[in-house]
């Protein structure tokens, strides 16, 4: 399905697409490996305090007009009782 | 006391020199005076492009070394009043100059002339470093493909660390390509680079043939690319820019067929 919709965009949308993640990640001057890093580091400091799945804790890079943003996202567990 | 622009894209191949060459004689064509330095040392080319590489005797390395006075490495073309070219040295290494001896070559440059116009190698190397060392403001050409505009962000970075007020043209947009969705328009590629745009010049078969020739295009006539280069020089002095009409697809091949074969699809 993914591929089905990936393969009807234009060749222009998905340079645009690469691009816009390419710049971030060059703007922010951190390579994959280092980002792996942080990640689960973060990962691990949010688990120091609320039981998650490390594996589901996302970091990504965002650049719009030559900011950019780091932005870490982790599913919360549902509380019980 | 004149402007020194650096122009540079990171990336080789995208039109740095072409860029330079047409800027430089459009400015000149325009009454201003102008000196255009090529900064590749080791790999001269500028001289070639101009068509002027059989008059070279002195070069940017001998005046910086004294061999020379600055104004007797400078190389007049006849074609035009007011232009001149300061050529690199073929045989040197990118390193016989540094950044201060090119502040200092701009400086004196900038006194006789309205215009320094500098031709920066490709990469973000010392060739990078002594080419925008003595600029006032940069230009940054990058066509609209991944690799060219992943190279123009670098060096758009580096230009704003030593506050260098930067433009960008962008180059070879096929509005063919465009409009099938198989190229970046040059609205995508103001939009990823975040800077102001200078110009967009279109994919012109006109600009190959200048080139074999040694001869600026803006001097053989009005094609497609030869308009824009015009244009972008113009903005730089301030004057007024007439609209260009925009123009479709189908209005550009009946103005290709009109006077001119530009764009082929």
């Amino acid at each position: 399905m993914w591929n089905f919709l990936r393969n009807r965009q234009s060749s222009r949308e998905v340079a645009k697409g690469r691009l816009h993640l390419v710049l971030a990640h060059d703007r922010a001057g951190i390579e994959g490996g280092k980002l792996q890093e942080m990640r689960r580091e973060i990962a691990a400091v949010i688990s120091k305090y609320v039981p998650i799945d490390i594996e589901a804790v996302e970091v990504q890079i965002e650049s719009k007009s030559r900011a950019t943003e780091l932005r870490v996202s982790s599913p919360l567990p549902a509380r019980n009782g | 006391m004149g402007r020194a622009i650096v122009i540079t894209s990171g990336k080789g191949g995208v039109g740095k020199t072409t860029t330079t060459c047409n800027l430089g004689a459009a400015i000149a064509q325009l009454g201003a005076s102008v000196v255009l330095i090529d900064a590749d040392i080791g790999l001269r080319n500028l001289d070639v492009v101009m068509g002027l590489e059989n008059r070279i005797v002195y070069h940017l390395v001998d005046a910086i070394a004294g061999r020379c006075t600055i104004q007797k490495a400078l190389i007049k073309d006849r074609r035009l009043d007011n232009l001149w070219l300061l050529p690199a040295s073929q045989t040197d290494d990118k390193d016989a100059v540094s950044p201060e001896d090119m502040v200092g070559l701009i400086n004196e440059l900038k006194a006789t002339h309205d215009f320094v116009l500098i031709d920066c190698p490709a990469g973000i190397e010392q060739g990078f470093r002594n080419a925008i060392a003595g600029a006032d403001e940069a230009i940054v050409v990058a066509t609209p493909e991944v690799s060219s505009i992943r190279d123009a962000d670098r060096v758009v970075g580096l230009l704003a660390q030593r506050d260098i007020p930067t433009r960008l043209i962008v180059n070879r947009i096929s509005p063919h390509l465009v409009k099938k969705g198989d190229m970046l328009s040059q609205a995508d590629v103001i939009e990823i680079l975040a800077l102001e745009l200078l110009g967009g010049v279109p994919l012109d078969e006109h600009v190959v043939a200048s080139t074999n020739k040694g001869m600026p295009a803006v001097l053989e006539g009005k094609s497609l690319a030869a308009r824009e280069f015009t244009r972008i020089a113009k903005r730089l002095l301030g004057l007024e820019v007439e609209p260009e009409r925009e123009v479709g697809f189908f209005g550009r091949i009946g103005r290709a067929l009109g006077f001119s074969s530009a764009n082929p699809a």
